[in-house]
């Protein structure tokens, strides 16, 4: 893959950014979010399972998208997923995330119901398939939030 | 409510592209004065005045609180101006907004309509549109903070289609080609000066994989409007109305995570049937449909939309693109303007475009463009992140 890497100097001297510009916007969690970053600090992966009809909503909302019920308990996932879309960003992407080029954005599917949009890491971008295992690992990009990511569960297809 | 009563009699719309100088403001106020004097009737016959949404707001000088407090009626003059208001759905806002004038319309307060819609994008920085557009095309919460965007969205879609039909990535980029092809037909289009090849398509910059950057649509600056009636008052003032034969609607999410079709290479079954209930509501089916009016906003789902409309197996739709059927002069015209990827995306204009050109290859007023005869069309938009899908049958001519 021919490689988007762009000196980000340039780019701010070109465009006339400054440093806040490049920084990385961070999940601002809701009432109803907020334990799933908590848990994510904790790296824990959680879902809102709703406690009237079972369902589970992700991302969650207020209340049950099934029942539009209250009551829910938060239940740990297995961190498993599959891979069921993928694009490689390699230019033209916001930018806080040029230093970062190229980088895999991918749709991932957990076995306890919800997708999930996410970053795969660790992983090398040519052995990326459809429908590939996976395993979430946790990024604490600061001292308040980690972002569940997720990386080739098969250790030769990671790079 | 029964097939035909509705119609669009007159359209304006401004060249779209960069122009700095040329204000929202302006463009409201001229594409108002164009579809009116279009239309034939009196700027004082305008019952209700409606906006779409500018995209982005200026702080100094808001078009959207102006448009919403009633600026329109009084800078054209609409003297019988008795509602205004303004309604937006993104990309599906031509449709919403037509939604909410037959509403006024069928209440009996006014039997004449204006429409406008007016984007002016060059008056913000590439990082200010950046911000804004990561925000809009992905959720805040939970896709923005890894990077996610519109453009690897529409990747994901076109990796996946690619692989579920065995369409190629040539396929995909004659999308691209077909769209400028018309486009150099089309004086308003942003890109009308230099014809493309499905070579320098695929060789573009790679912005994100599998899609290179003459792949994704380019944001411009634009405008446009239109005079709707009823089909009673339509067939009274005007020698060409264009009526609404059929519609078929559905919305499906905001994150793409929470899809009512869950895999994203079958989207067509979530399209196909909104096509469907659209040719059943007006008695038409695709054989009798002479242009095919999609606004995708990326080639992969102009394919999905097309695999979707009846006229060609689905999966099959790249094939029938690269060999020209969709072009100027095909058998299956599709997109006459260009569509978002070479007549420009001015926001929640690009479905307006769509809607705008189909009136004028209806009327018989598309110029080099003009698809000869035209009766019948099917009219295509949607808005969000794919959140949504309307189809609309539309005829310079009640099917008998």
């Amino acid at each position: 893959m021919a490689g988007g890497q762009i000196d980000i100097e340039t780019i701010k001297a070109m465009l006339g950014l400054c440093d806040e510009d490049l920084v990385k916007p961070l999940p601002i969690p809701t009432k109803w979010s907020k334990p799933f970053w908590d848990a994510a600090l904790q790296h824990k992966l959680v879902l809102k399972k709703c406690k009237s009809c079972g369902n589970i909503d992700h991302p969650p909302y207020l209340y049950c998208t099934e029942c539009m019920g209250d009551e829910h308990e938060w239940v740990e996932a297995s961190g498993k997923g599959t891979l069921a879309a993928y694009a490689i960003n390699i230019f033209g992407v916001p930018f806080p995330f040029w230093a970062d080029l190229p980088y895999v954005v991918a749709l991932i599917d957990l076995p306890e119901g919800p997708r999930m949009i996410s970053n795969i890491v660790e992983c090398d971008h040519e052995k990326l398939e459809n429908g590939m295992e996976l395993e979430v690992v946790f990024d604490d990009v600061t001292d308040e939030v980690t972002l569940p990511k997720w990386r080739p569960v098969d250790e030769t297809k990671r790079g | 409510m029964g097939a035909a009563d509705f119609a669009i009699i007159g359209t304006g719309e401004v060249p779209c592209g960069n122009y700095p100088e040329r204000s929202e403001f302006e463009i409201a106020y001229e594409v108002a004065r164009m579809a009116i004097r279009d239309s034939g009737l009196d700027k004082n016959d305008v019952g209700a005045v409606l906006c779409a949404q500018h995209i982005m707001s200026n702080p100094d000088n808001d078009y959207n609180t102006e448009m919403v407090f009633g600026r329109l009626p009084e800078a054209i003059g609409a003297k019988g101006c008795k509602v205004t208001c303004m309604t937006s759905s993104g990309g599906a806002s031509s449709y919403s907004i037509r939604k909410t004038a037959e509403g006024i319309l069928e209440s009996g307060e006014t039997d004449t309509v204006l429409v406008v819609h007016a984007q002016r994008f060059s008056q913000f920085t590439p990082n200010e549109q950046a911000k804004y557009f990561s925000i809009a095309g992905s959720d805040v919460e939970w896709e923005v903070p890894f990077g996610m965007t519109y453009n690897s969205l529409a990747a994901m879609i076109t990796q996946g289609y690619m692989n579920a039909t065995g369409t190629t990535i040539e396929q995909v980029a004659a999308v691209c080609v077909a769209c400028r092809r018309w486009a150099m037909l089309q004086p308003n289009a942003m890109f009308n000066k230099k014809e493309i090849t499905i070579d320098k398509v695929v060789n573009a910059r790679m912005v994100s994989y599998p899609l290179t950057t003459l792949m994704c649509n380019v944001l411009g600056d634009g405008g446009s409007a239109f005079i709707m009636t009823t089909a009673e008052k339509a067939r009274k003032v005007c020698d060409s109305p264009v009526y609404f034969l059929g519609e078929g609607s559905d919305y499906s999410h905001r994150t793409i995570t929470r899809g009512r079709v869950r895999e994203l290479d079958q989207l067509t079954e979530f399209i196909a049937p909104i096509a469907k209930e659209a040719y059943e509501r007006s008695g038409l089916g695709p054989d009798d449909m002479d242009i095919y009016e999609i606004y995708g906003s990326y080639p992969v789902i102009n394919l999905m939309v097309m695999d979707s409309l009846g006229f060609v197996e689905p999966g099959k739709s790249g094939a029938l693109v690269e060999a020209g059927e969709t072009s100027p002069g095909g058998k299956y015209p599709c997109s006459t303007n260009g569509e978002a990827m070479s007549f420009g995306h001015s926001g929640t204009g690009c479905g307006f475009a769509t809607l705008v050109e189909s009136v004028r290859q209806l009327q018989g007023k598309a110029g080099a463009a003009q698809v000869e005869g035209a009766k019948f069309l099917v009219e295509n938009c949607g808005g969000g992140a794919f959140m949504d899908c309307h189809f609309t049958v539309m005829g310079n001519q009640v099917p008998g």
